[in-house]
């Protein structure tokens, strides 16, 4: 008799776990996210269309960004979000400059160590520089060019593939 | 089957692939020539140059013209390099050199054969009267393009080889000339570089002592040693031939050029390499602490282009504590061949980026041929605005004509800047003698050069696309065709060392800015940034940075204010 209480106890509390679903907590599911690196948020948006969506979440990618510096420059969100958003910093410049300067300095045996390193003030700088002129040759000189080429030629060319792996 | 091994007994086996039938036992007399051989041409290079111009024989076959035609053309798209009026195509003089020495005084080239294509009939004989040439000891070939041109190559290489050891007493070594079919590259390319060094040394030199027949012959020399060449070296020793034949036939390109294409092709050198980059970055941060605290700031820019420099220090302007300055830019460009006005779209796509970033901008245009023409009261110098003058490689072209650099500097003072930054390249192109101007921008360009070529190289997947540099390789080109080519009025790339610069601007009512560390920092991390970015280096200088590739420095970023 005992057992069989037990068992309906046990059978009832696996019932409610079961109705708990990541997915009614978005805030959790948001921290959660907030935690990972650029590759896993990439896998993370495939997986449903929620997540996905969720992944596209600009706030996402500029703690992503920035969430080693602090405290963050004042002003800067409104100046990314204005020139395409964190995401897109993130792209463009972010993680080829963290990359490339890594790998100037840091043996190859540290391997997921990247992120773990702290962003300097000047490094900042320089990323949304980039950033920025970036923007100014893709976005305003792009419809214009001289001589009509196919494809639009980008200062940050340099930044796109890693060097001497 | 006997008889055949008897006879090739003793044949060292290694020499017999080559096609040398040389004994065993021959051998270490064979070796000791060897070493001879060597020793006497390592010697020879150091004689220095006179030599070789007194002594070399040259030939003349009608077909190289057009071979170092295709060459060109293939370089140079422009309509002002078109070939098809360049004389030198036509000739086909035989040239004699005749020397003092007695050594080559029956020195006869063999003109009328068909160089490029069926060279295996030219007689040993007919090309050394007089010296049994040595052939050289057998050596691996290589790079695989020269095996392409093994015919046209040796006869030269030869005639070098014959000429270079004239002196000198080596006897013949190997009993092969070149009446073999054997496509085996002679001399190997390290030293047709130096021979390629040496000649376009020598042709300069004829230039300016006004031989012009000994020029033209060399000048085409150049050309053919040029393409055993590969990489950076046989890029610029054409663009150094094609100057120096410009010289020599009086063809100079024509001025001034088409300046929206000259804006095309400094946009893919801004792209290739980081030196406009590096320009671009310092100046800013220069100004950027020049402009702290103030709240009304004027840019005047001399070299606006495609106002490329701009957006990162709207930028940095924007973000700095306090906000953004209300923000006001002149910009100064030549006048544009077809309607367009260039200035103002320009201006207004950096409007539309202030506007992105929330600063208030305001912009106007100034077209003008020379930046002489212009005058202060132009400039509309509002109270309370804190200017600042810019200047990227723009200050060098003023020096062509007299009085116009101390006229702008005069113009610069009347505008009372808080800050001048200039970049100019750190080289002294602008000497009286030709051969010391030639000389100088001979291993500048070299450098340069060096430098592009590890810019998307390295990689099988290109960072950099070949267009990038190719157009980055003709903006340098036209630079270097105005350095050898153009005189007076027309030479506008008077490059002057900081030095020299600093002469100027001292006399002129200047005194320097240090530029801080945060402008050192900033420029090592972007020059990290770049692939073979080990090679760059970033060096500072009384207060000047200095940005240079390898060992040699390559432009450099001054500051100025009022003293």
């Amino acid at each position: 008799m005992a057992h069989e209480l037990q068992q309906n106890e046990r059978r009832e509390e696996i019932e409610k776990r079961a109705k708990f679903c990541i997915n009614d907590n978005m805030d959790l599911l948001i921290e959660i996210l907030k935690r990972l690196d650029d590759r896993s948020l990439g896998v993370a948006a495939c997986v449903c269309r929620l997540w996905c969506a969720l992944t596209r979440n600009d706030s996402l990618w500029e703690h992503l960004c920035f969430r080693h510096l602090s405290p963050q420059p004042g002003g800067v969100r409104t100046m990314v979000a204005a020139l395409g958003g964190y995401r897109r910093l993130y792209m463009v410049c972010v993680k080829p400059v963290m990359t490339r300067l890594r790998l100037g300095k840091v043996r190859w045996g540290s391997g997921s160590e990247v992120e773990r390193r702290v962003w300097s003030r000047h490094e900042v700088e320089l990323s949304l520089s980039l950033f920025c002129v970036d923007y100014y040759e893709s976005v305003l000189l792009g419809g214009g060019r001289l001589g009509g080429e196919t494809s639009p030629p980008s200062s940050l060319m340099i930044l796109c593939k890693a060097v001497n792996v | 089957m006997w008889s055949c091994e008897a006879e090739d007994a003793g044949v060292d086996e290694l020499f017999a692939v080559l096609g040398y039938k040389v004994k065993s036992s021959d051998m270490a007399e064979v070796a000791q020539k060897i070493e001879q051989l060597e020793e006497v041409m390592g010697s020879v290079q150091q004689d220095g140059l006179s030599q070789l111009a007194s002594e070399t024989v040259h030939y003349n076959p009608s077909d190289l013209s057009s071979w170092l035609e295709s060459m060109i053309s293939g370089l140079n798209p422009m309509p002002e390099f078109d070939s098809s009026s360049d004389p030198f195509l036509e000739s086909s003089t035989i040239t004699t050199i005749d020397n003092g020495s007695s050594v080559n005084s029956r020195a006869q080239m063999v003109a009328d054969s068909d160089f490029g294509s069926d060279l295996i009939s030219i007689p040993g004989k007919a090309i050394y009267p007089r010296t049994q040439p040595p052939a050289p000891p057998p050596q691996p070939q290589p790079q695989p393009q020269q095996q392409q041109q093994p015919p046209a190559k040796k006869p030269k290489t030869l005639s070098y080889l014959g000429n270079s050891v004239a002196n000198l007493q080596s006897e013949r070594v190997f009993a092969r000339p070149v009446e073999s079919t054997r496509s085996v590259v002679l001399v190997d390319s390290q030293e047709n570089g130096i021979r390629l060094v040496h000649t376009l040394m020598a042709c300069a030199e004829a230039v300016q002592q006004e031989n012009f027949k000994l020029a033209e012959a060399l000048v085409k020399n150049v050309g053919f040693l040029a393409v055993s060449q590969a990489g950076a070296m046989r890029k610029v020793a054409t663009y150094f031939a094609e100057a120096l034949a410009r010289r020599i036939y009086r063809l100079y390109p024509t001025n001034p050029q088409d300046p929206a294409f000259t804006d095309l092709l400094q946009m893919h050198f801004y792209e290739t390499c980081p030196y406009l980059k590096f320009a671009h970055f310092t100046a800013n941060q220069a100004i950027l602490e020049a402009f702290a605290g103030k709240n009304r700031v004027h840019v005047i820019d001399f070299s606006m282009k495609q106002g490329m420099q701009w957006p990162a220090l709207l930028q940095a302007l924007a973000l700095r504590p306090g906000g953004p300055p209300s923000f006001r830019l002149t910009g100064i460009g030549p006048p544009s061949n077809d309607n367009t006005d260039h200035l103002q779209e320009v201006g207004w796509k950096l409007a539309k980026f202030a506007e992105t970033i929330n600063v208030e901008f305001e912009y106007r245009g100034f077209v003008a041929t020379s930046l002489a023409d212009l005058n202060a009261a132009m400039f509309d110098i509002r109270e309370g605005e804190t200017v600042a003058v810019n200047s990227i490689f723009e200050l060098h072209q003023l020096l062509a004509r007299p009085g116009a650099i101390e006229k702008v500097l005069q113009v610069v003072r009347e505008l009372k800047p808080e800050i001048l930054t200039v970049v100019e390249q750190e080289a002294n192109h602008n000497g009286n003698v030709f051969l010391e101007r030639f000389t100088e921008s001979l291993h500048y360009y070299s450098t340069l050069f060096d430098s592009l070529e590890s810019c998307g190289a390295g990689n099988c997947d290109a960072l950099v696309s070949d267009q990038d540099k190719v157009m980055s390789e003709v903006y340098l080109g036209r630079q270097i065709c105005n350095v050898v080519a153009c005189e007076g009025v027309d030479r506008i790339e008077r490059h002057e060392t900081l030095t020299q610069w600093r002469v100027r601007f001292g006399s002129a009512g200047f005194g320097p800015v240090h530029l801080g560390s945060n402008a050192y920092k900033q420029a090592s991390m972007l020059l990290a940034l770049f692939a073979g970015g080990d090679g760059y280096r970033v060096e500072e200088n009384n207060g000047c940075l200095m940005l240079g590739w390898h060992t040699r420095t390559l432009i450099a970023t001054s500051a100025w204010k009022l003293s």
